[in-house]
């Protein structure tokens, strides 16, 4: 544009000069040669600048297929990102539902465990005896892990006891299907159908191998 | 003619100049409106047209913070879960590439694979679409199951039916189920705050949706740096609750099992740390799983007596006024009184114990003991109304804790001069007034803690993204009694712990224990009372060092009507708050008072 208009505006110039200094300088057309030599740039000034245009261009070309292409792949890893937040979040839910304290308890009292309600301690410094030692006693509570449980968690219906489990292969634990309580296979068939239970399982607790 | 030739020349070089000029300013003219009435008249239409056909807006969900127990444990969090949503008109036939080559799925055919995913039946779904068409022909919405989890979400979404479609719906979760449910409330499935912590902190909890817009290709791939955030999303900020996850989980535990066994209608367990006021847990029986509130029937179920209901306390409320008689000087622990069955005060009153007995050469200690009404009434006038009016004031009594949970109750405590001949008697022994069970513990906790009450607290505060905690509550304490008064009391509790006929129940052995049990008629909410009971104990340990506080309520449990009912759950709930917080055994035997003289 700019370019465009000094080409316009140059010969008006010249018309403006010449009328300024009329008669004795009209004749004068020895400038011509000036101004063709002007008007004759030399090749190697066109040739930078269209390497220079034609450079721009390939970059910007190289730039923006090279922009797309990590736009695919920004697109590809978001999308991946989403997923594996989405399985991050569902199985650290399972994870503080079976730390839950009604799992925990359920699970102890499985394996026969009973909580001792007279604590009592030793002392390392003088090996003295504090408090009143009672070995524990009775039978373990009553603490069902679903919903029918006395204090209820509807989030565990369908997650199994670790006696509930199949022993882990030749690995095995020493604690089989054997201790199964008929009330927590029976909670679980009542709640199988609950749709807002998941649908797997996690994978159960680890139970010490001890022997 | 060299030079009319140039005049010439000249005229018509002006005239082309002029012309040129004229042409020229009338295009940038042209130019420079066009390009004001774009980039400025209509700057905004258009770049929200242009934005429109490339720019998808999104919902960024923000997400309600989480009610966490004192050690972190998340006893409500948020989890995104799926409505799975259909477009009725759109539902046909279509065509499903597989290993096998394209093949035609029939609508009956998707609706049969996607039931087998949400666990409805094939016609349930068909039922779902033709119902939708039925009211509207161009039905472009409906549910087919609301949130549902990231499993049958990824199933359904892998079936790739065209005309399903997804919506996130952030939901509420409790992992620990009714582990502190009562306390902690409920949302409706809408999100909204019900109950509990969850309307009490909504304000800390609650989160702002944002939204962001960004462009996308023809493709639907994201045009890298195009997203423009309108409305920044803000998180809700975590409550931290001063419960104590597994604690309140045994306390329930204990409680429910009491409760069932002695049939009681509802009951509430009070655990709170002497030395900071702090709720370590606060159980209600019968206690409701916030992840399937209808699962509790009765809406009374749902919400947490400890706060919001008050009852005559009884016979704990005899520590209050030994307490305060203590404090004021006009008595020791060995002041003696006789204990008639029936004294008639001078005022008019008409004052009995609960049994009949001859008349009892009592100490203070032997009336807390036996728990006489008639010896606490001797002990009590000692006192101006005024003046007892004021120690149940500044022990907590007619005014709501500090917890500042919603609809907590004040209890019901008429001002002195209002009080008639029986009512200024019958406060000495815990009638004619209301406590919540809160308040009987704070009461014990003053005691416990040299007399200076702590603030009762049940949330530590609000904790921000930036880890920064807001809204801490005060823990700033109050003398009540002298230290020298509450030490006496304690003394006194201890011996009412050796000695009561409920001390095979309750005994820890290795431990001091300061208790007291009460025995309370209900009201049967038409002024009067019923025949029911409400049996409470309530005491601290170790009583050498105080560390916690116990108060149990039981209402009218059937098969056991006394205070037996309810030592039992005090002894579980104390021995196992002493165990888990390795409170060291006591070394020193109690101090024994004389009772009688």
């Amino acid at each position: 544009m700019s370019d465009n208009l000094a080409r316009v505006f140059r010969p008006n110039g010249q018309d403006s000069w010449a009328q300024a200094l009329p008669a004795a300088r009209s004749h004068i057309e020895a400038v011509a040669p000036r101004a063709e030599r002007r008007a004759r740039p030399r090749i190697v000034y066109a040739l930078t600048a269209g390497a220079g245009m034609a450079a721009i261009v390939i970059t910007q070309l190289l730039l923006s297929v090279g922009i797309s292409q990590g736009a695919y792949e920004i697109s590809t890893l978001q999308a991946s990102q989403v997923e594996l937040g989405r399985t991050a979040e569902s199985l650290s839910e399972d994870l503080v539902k079976v730390s839950s304290p009604q799992n925990l308890a359920a699970n102890a009292a499985a394996l026969g465990m009973v909580s001792n309600s007279t604590p009592a301690y030793l002392r390392l410094s003088d090996g003295a005896v504090l408090g009143a030692p009672v070995s524990a006693t009775g039978t373990p509570a009553d603490v069902r892990s679903g919903a029918s449980g006395l204090v209820p968690n509807a989030l565990l219906a369908g997650v199994p006891l670790v006696t509930d489990l199949p022993p882990a292969g030749a690995q095995g634990t020493g604690i089989g299907p054997a201790g199964t309580h008929g009330r927590s296979a029976d909670a679980r068939a009542a709640h199988a159908p609950a749709p807002a239970a998941p649908a797997t399982p996690p994978s159960g607790l680890p139970s010490p191998s001890t022997r | 003619m060299p030079l009319n030739t140039g005049a010439r020349q000249t005229i018509s070089g002006r005239r082309r100049m002029a012309v040129t000029v004229v042409v020229l300013f009338a295009v940038v003219g042209v130019f420079v409106v066009r390009l004001i009435d774009i980039q400025v008249v209509r700057a905004d239409t258009l770049s929200a047209d242009s934005l429109g056909n490339r720019s998808v807006e999104q919902t960024v969900y923000g997400s309600r913070g989480n009610i966490l127990s004192s050690d972190g444990d998340v006893l409500a969090g948020t989890v995104m879960r799926y409505d799975i949503t259909i477009s009725p008109r759109n539902a046909g036939e279509f065509t499903r590439t597989t290993d096998a080559g394209t093949v035609t799925v029939t609508v009956a055919q998707a609706a049969a694979e996607i039931g087998a995913v949400t666990g409805q039946t094939g016609d349930e779904i068909l039922g779902i679409i033709s119902e939708a068409l039925a009211g509207d022909k161009d039905s472009d919405f409906a549910y087919v199951d609301r949130k549902v989890d990231v499993e049958v979400f990824r199933e359904v979404g892998d079936l790739d039916i065209p005309w399903i479609y997804f919506k996130k719906n952030p939901s509420r979760v409790y992992p620990n189920g009714a582990v502190a449910g009562n306390v902690v409330g409920f949302v409706s499935s809408d999100g909204e705050a019900q109950a509990g912590l969850e309307v009490g902190e909504n304000s800390c909890l609650a989160s702002t949706n944002g939204v962001e817009t960004y462009e996308k290709g023809a493709d639907g791939v994201r045009i890298p740096g195009s997203t423009v955030t309108a409305e920044q999303v803000v998180d809700g900020g975590d409550v931290v609750t001063t419960i104590d996850r597994d604690l309140q989980w045994f306390v329930q535990q204990v409680l429910a099992e009491q409760a069932q066994a002695t049939g009681a209608a509802w009951g509430t367990v009070v655990v709170q740390e002497v030395k900071t006021g702090r709720l370590l847990a606060v159980a209600d029986y019968p206690s409701v799983d916030p992840n399937n509130v209808s699962g509790t029937k009765n809406p009374k179920n749902r919400g947490s007596r400890a706060f919001t209901d008050s009852f005559e306390p009884g016979s704990t409320f005899k520590t209050l006024t030994s307490a305060s008689v203590l404090d004021s000087g006009k008595a020791t622990i060995k002041t003696h009184v006789v204990a008639p069955y029936r004294y008639r005060p001078v005022n008019g009153a008409n004052v009995n114990d609960s049994h009949r007995h001859e008349d009892e050469k009592l100490t203070l200690t032997g009336v807390m003991i036996e728990s006489s009404n008639t010896g606490m009434s001797k002990f009590g006038e000692l006192l101006s109304d005024q003046e007892r009016y004021d120690y149940m004031k500044k022990f907590g009594v007619g005014s709501p804790t500090e917890t500042g949970f919603p609809r907590e109750d004040s209890g019901i405590l008429h001002p002195y001069q209002k009080w008639d001949p029986q009512t200024a008697y019958a406060t000495m022994f815990g009638q004619g007034l209301t406590t919540t069970a809160l308040q009987v513990a704070s009461m014990y906790q003053t005691i416990a803690n040299d007399g200076v009450r702590m603030p009762v607290t049940l949330v530590a505060g609000c904790r921000q993204a930036d880890d920064s905690v807001r809204d801490k509550p005060s823990s700033r304490g109050r003398q009540v009694i002298s230290a020298a008064a509450a030490h006496d009391t304690s003394d006194v509790l201890e011996n009412v712990y050796a000695n009561s006929w409920v001390a095979s129940k309750w005994e820890i052995p290795g431990y001091r224990v300061a208790a007291k049990t009460g025995t309370a008629q209900m009201p049967n909410g038409k002024g009067g009372y019923s025949r029911g009971y409400l049996v409470s104990v309530s005491g601290f340990a170790p009583a050498d060092a105080p560390q916690f506080v116990v108060s149990v309520s039981l209402a009218d449990p059937v098969k056991m009507n006394t205070s037996a009912a309810s030592a039992p759950i005090f002894q579980k709930v104390m021995s196992q708050a002493l165990k888990k917080y390795r409170a060291v055994p006591s070394g020193t035997p109690a101090p024994e008072l004389p009772a009688n003289w």
